[in-house]
């Protein structure tokens, strides 16, 4: 059960991460609280203060800009998968997002907290590698930019330092000639495999850019340039073939581990089947908007 | 009671009588009460499945602040610290051992629940761990330690002939049944089949964990309890504190699910002893992890062997059920009755020789669920009887009608025969399953069926009272637990239609043993049927009052009154009940009191079962060979409910009972590592949600009006859990040729399967 904590609740972003840096480890922030009051109610963390985000006010916004799309670290998932920019511009995105989790923890639960507390079965963080996306973190003073490939350092680990308050998450608009999935698979409560997928073609539609990344089976996220080599420069019927290969590469890349969510070797099948998947998704929906 | 044909109540989509309190959040449950002084409780339980208690020291936990008791073995030497319904074989805090890990081995009470959470931390305990019995496999071994070398005796409601503890074994009783002659029969069998199945550990996971509420004071022992069965609770504390039934009162508010999981004595000894050291009232309130720790359904093993004829006739059956009942008996001994009469099957079959086991491990005390027994046995039975059909290449819809009892045929020597159309009862779910039209299928698809009959376990003891109220309203007394299984609504049709008032008129409270009558338990499926004839009679007793005070009113004779829309009527003469009353009793008050009894040989037969409950079940499946994952087209369940007093709560509980059977089909297991859970929490444990509805779920109620209970009902509510494993496994061989004898059916497993087919 949730033992006493003092509840701090600064107005901006500067007065949070002066919260951060006085008191060290013994704070935390405080955005949805999906995650952290769960972990402090069974006791496995504890804190002796919680800095509350949630009354800095602009950090819950979609935005487009100069093709950026720069999402408030705040913003609830809920907000996310109903999102008209996010819809029109990367509805992969948003269809991850409908997937997360369940309505009371997605209206509620924000993309931040899901990706600064990098629980290993979760899902944008793996979809927002292939996309490309940007973490912006601050200080009192600072500020920086982190590739969401470098941001993840292990379960329940990423690169923050203590008094950094992740921002914003800048993600670049599908290109004209591109396409991004994700796909989970899972029968317990969280995702126990997710694969992102992001294609784009050049004019004589030849795989110009590969990205592939597996989460979930593994510690944390994380991109397989090896299996995305296998793909570029290739039509999409030679790239078809070599599916199964990236598959079985990006599969023992996402250091699966067996747990209750199965074994690792049938996390690693499940990383090719659904990379396939995520290809045909694509696929199929390059061939509609040609069609159209 | 004569039977009706034509109703006005009964049979009726009539509203829930609670729905409006419950939708709007006023109803009460335990969890919402307070009672003056009231501390906080918290339990400091076991971190290990098997050790030796060597010392407890409580005394920096007792000098924290706003800390007013904490409850240990040395605080319960005055009484008689062992329950069990059973088996007393249960201390209400750890003694010199502990079993299994979340074993209560101090409680605190203090002034509010965070308090009591830290003092927990403040309990020293020492423990020397002793050698841990992980599955029945471990206990079973010769030379094994012995669990439980102490066990006080026997407890006050087994209601088993005899109950069969292998002494100086960790067998907690032993199931015996036969008849016939297996030997010849197997000798007179021309193919003869073996199978192995397992069936995991599931929690019943009910909305509100287990939560209770204790005082002891001069007046004795008073608890308010989320507990289903309330006169069981109130005679184990009598046992315990030493008290006469009536200085020991249990108080039931609404109970968010039960399911079996609140079924007999669960907390309510612990908090009393905690009360009674406080010397204040104390509330524990249970999280979903903690109740995870209190009570599960067995796991099992079940091996099962049949002689057929070539021809399809089933000859000979030999079975052994392992279950496993973790660290104490609770209903175990029940369950291994149960799992053995209902391998048996409804098939015809004279020739027959069954064990089942009940054996302590060092796990989470199993008890009550759904159709005890039920699962775990028709999983291996159902299962097994499409094996065979497979191998005789019969097909497995026409090797059952072959088998099936027919209405009036003998189950077994001494039990009531067949009281259901099960060959029709199959071809009605066959066809709403296109059976004929699944042959054409192509692989990934497939349609599986199964038949779940069960021995009902209701036991007819309940006692009701009706008051007809000066104002023509009425209050029905009744211990049935309203558990969101709604049997307040069904019972106040039933007394409704017998006094011909509205069924607004009539209001169920809660139970409190104090003013309510006794009733054995809401289990079973038999509150409509037992219950419900208590009910009847209690109402038709206030009826035969009303019609003999109308004829003296009226100046008629008893025979030309009737009864209609709370009025009293002969010829052009009519009078309403209120006037009635008064005229009665000479002034605007009294009332008249019914009372009706429901007993073995009084309104109910004493011949066992009371009725033979049914849940088929078909399921049309749709496997996605790649991954391993089974999706739901349809799900098809089939009752016979003899009469349905209220069809949308029966399709409710029907479909409920469904679902909950495809949570431990496809989901759910709780799983243990060298007596460790790993995974007591819903997030790691996963129950299925709305997502996981089959696509088109369909309910069939047959009613013949055939049963014991009111206007022909019988019980139902709880086989409808045991089809949908056997279904949705044979749907699956007959998908995809693979035969998975292991549940639950998850995709990694049939994924391996899948595998190991296709590299054979
Ligand atoms: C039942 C359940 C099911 C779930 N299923 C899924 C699923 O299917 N897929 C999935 O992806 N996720 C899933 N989740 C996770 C869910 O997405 C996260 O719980 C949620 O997004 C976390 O956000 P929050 O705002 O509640 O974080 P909080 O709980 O408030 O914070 C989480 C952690 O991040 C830190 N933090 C939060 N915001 C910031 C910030 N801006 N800067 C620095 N640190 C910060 C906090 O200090 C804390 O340590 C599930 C969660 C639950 C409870």
């Amino acid at each position: 059960m949730l033992r006493r904590f003092r509840l701090e609740e600064p107005e901006s972003v500067k007065e949070a991460c002066e919260l951060l840096a006085r008191h060290g480890e013994s704070a935390r922030i405080y955005a949805g609280g999906t995650e952290l009051l769960l972990a402090m109610k069974e006791g496995l963390i504890q804190y002796e203060r919680l800095i509350n985000v949630k009354k800095i006010t602009g950090l819950d916004q979609v935005k487009l800009e100069n093709g950026t799309i720069r999402i408030g670290a705040l913003t609830p998932h809920r907000k996310l998968e109903n999102d008209p920019v996010l819809k029109q511009k990367l509805p992969a995105f948003v269809r991850m997002e409908h997937h997360v989790a369940n309505v009371r923890v997605r209206e509620v639960g924000t993309l931040g907290g899901n990706l600064c507390f990098a629980e290993p079965h979760a899902d944008p963080g793996t979809l927002l590698m292939v996309l490309g996306a940007k973490l912006v973190a601050e200080r009192a003073s600072s500020r920086r930019e982190i590739p969401a490939e470098r941001f993840f350092v292990d379960a329940y680990e990423t690169c923050l330092e203590a008094d950094e308050l992740l921002t914003d998450i800048h993600v670049p608009a599908l290109p004209e000639r591109a396409g991004a999935a994700y796909l989970k698979f899972g029968y317990l409560e969280r995702p126990s495999v997710g694969v992102g997928l992001f294609i784009a073609w050049d004019q004589d539609a030849a795989i110009a850019e590969a990205r592939i990344a597996v989460g979930c089976a593994g510690p944390k996220p994380k991109r397989v340039e090896e299996a995305e080599g296998l793909l570029k420069g290739k039509s999409a019927r030679d790239a078809a073939s070599a599916l199964a290969q990236a598959g079985e590469i990006a599969g023992r890349a996402a250091d699966a581990i067996g747990d209750l969510h199965g074994s690792a070797e049938y996390k690693e099948h499940i990383v090719g089947v659904l990379l396939k998947r995520a290809f045909q998704q694509i696929s199929e929906q390059r061939s509609s908007k040609s069609s159209r | 009671m004569a039977t009706k044909s034509s109703f006005t109540i009964v049979g009726k989509a009539a509203r829930r009588v609670e729905g409006i309190e419950k939708v709007t959040g006023q109803a009460k449950f335990t969890v919402d009460l307070t009672i003056p002084g009231m501390l906080e409780g918290k339990v400091a339980r076991s971190p290990y499945p098997h050790a030796l208690v060597e010392s407890i020291d409580t005394t920096r936990a007792e000098k924290l602040p706003g800390v007013v008791a904490v409850l240990t073995r040395a605080d319960v030497k005055d009484i008689n610290p062992y329950f069990g319904h059973c088996l007393r074989d249960r201390p209400l805090i750890a003694l010199d051992r502990v079993r299994y890990v979340g074993e209560p081995v101090a409680a605190v009470a203090a002034v509010d629940a965070l308090t009591a959470q830290e003092a927990l931390s403040l309990v020293e305990v020492k423990y020397k761990e002793l050698p841990v019995m992980a599955t029945f496999d471990d206990s079973l071994t010769p030379g094994a330690p012995i669990l439980h070398p102490d066990i006080q005796g026997e407890g006050a409601y087994h209601e088993l002939k005899k109950l069969q503890a292998e002494i100086q074994t960790n067998v907690c009783h032993h199931e015996h049944i036969e008849e016939g002659d297996v030997g010849t029969g197997f000798a007179e069998s021309d193919r003869i089949f073996e199978d192995v199945f397992e069936f995991p550990m599931v929690y019943h996971y009910t909305m509100e964990p287990h939560a209770a509420i204790a005082k002891v004071d001069a007046n004795g022992i008073t608890v308010w309890s989320s507990c289903a069965h309330p006169f069981v609770v109130r005679a184990e504390l009598a046992l315990i504190f030493e008290q006469p039934l009536s200085k020991v009162q249990v108080l039931v508010p609404y109970v968010g699910g039960a399911y079996g999981g609140k079924s007999y004595t669960k907390i309510e000894p612990l908090v009393v002893a905690l009360a009674r050291k406080a010397g204040q009232p104390v509330r524990l309130e249970q999280s979903v992890p903690e109740s995870m720790l209190t009570n599960r359904r067995h796991s099992a093993r079940v091996w099962i062997k049949t002689g057929v004829k070539r021809d399809g006739t089933l000859v000979a059956r030999e079975a052994k059920v392992l279950l496993d009942t973790g660290a104490y008996a609770d209903n175990g001994p029940r369950v291994a009755r149960r799992a053995a009469t209902r391998i048996h099957g409804p098939y015809r079959i004279g020739n027959y020789n069954i064990d089942a086991l009940a054996v302590y491990t060092n796990t989470c005390p199993a008890g009550s669920f759904r159709s005890i027994g039920g699962p775990q046995s028709i999983w291996a039975l159902e299962s097994h009887m499409d094996i065979m059909a497979e191998q005789l290449g019969i097909d497995p819809l026409e090797f059952r009608l072959k088998n099936l009892l027919k209405r009036g045929d003998i189950v077994k020597s001494g039990a009531k025969p067949m009281d259901a159309d099960l060959l029709s009862d199959l071809k009605q779910v066959a066809v709403k399953l296109d059976w004929k039209g699944s042959a054409k299928r192509r692989t990934g698809s497939g349609v599986g069926l199964a038949v779940g009959v069960t021995d009902s376990e209701a036991v007819p003891v309940s006692t009701a009272i009706v008051r007809l109220l000066a104002d023509g309203s009425v209050v029905l007394m009744s211990g049935s637990t309203e558990v969101g299984q709604g049997t307040r609504t069904v019972l106040c049709q039933i007394a409704a239609e017998e006094l011909s008032v509205a069924l607004e008129k009539v209001t169920m409270h809660s139970t409190d043993t104090n003013v309510t009558p006794f009733d054995r338990s809401t289990g079973a499926s038999r509150s409509t049927t037992v219950m419900g004839t208590a009910v009847r009679a209690a109402a038709a007793d206030l009826r035969a009052q009303l019609i003999e005070i109308g004829a003296e009113i009226l100046k008629a004779k008893p025979e030309q009154i009737v009864l209609k829309d709370g009025e009293i009527i002969a010829g052009e003469y009519r009078i309403g009940y209120t006037k009635a009353l008064h005229t009665y009793f000479g002034m605007p008050g009294g009332e008249l009191i019914g009372r009706g009894y429901c007993r073995p040989g009084g309104g109910m037969s004493p011949i066992y079962p009371l009725f033979w409950e049914t849940g088929l079940g078909g399921a049309d499946v749709e496997v996605d060979v790649e991954t391993g994952e089974i999706k739901l087209n349809r799900f098809v369940g089939l009752a016979d409910v003899g009469k349905a007093i209220n069809p949308p709560q029966c399709e409710g509980q029907d479909e409920g009972a469904a679902m909950m059977g495809i949570g431990h089909t496809l989901f759910e297991s709780l799983i243990y590592d060298k007596g460790q859970p790993l995974n007591p929490n819903l997030v790691d444990y996963r129950v299925p949600s709305f997502r996981n509805l089959p696509a088109v779920f369909d309910t069939i109620l047959v009613e013949n009006q055939d049963g014991p209970g009111p206007h022909g009902a019988k019980g139902m509510g709880e086989t409808g859990i045991v089809s949908p494993a056997p279904a949705i496994g044979n749907a699956l061989a007959r998908a995809t040729g693979v035969r998975i004898r292991e549940l639950p059916l998850t995709p990694e497993r049939v994924w391996r399967a899948l595998r190991d087919k296709s590299s054979k």
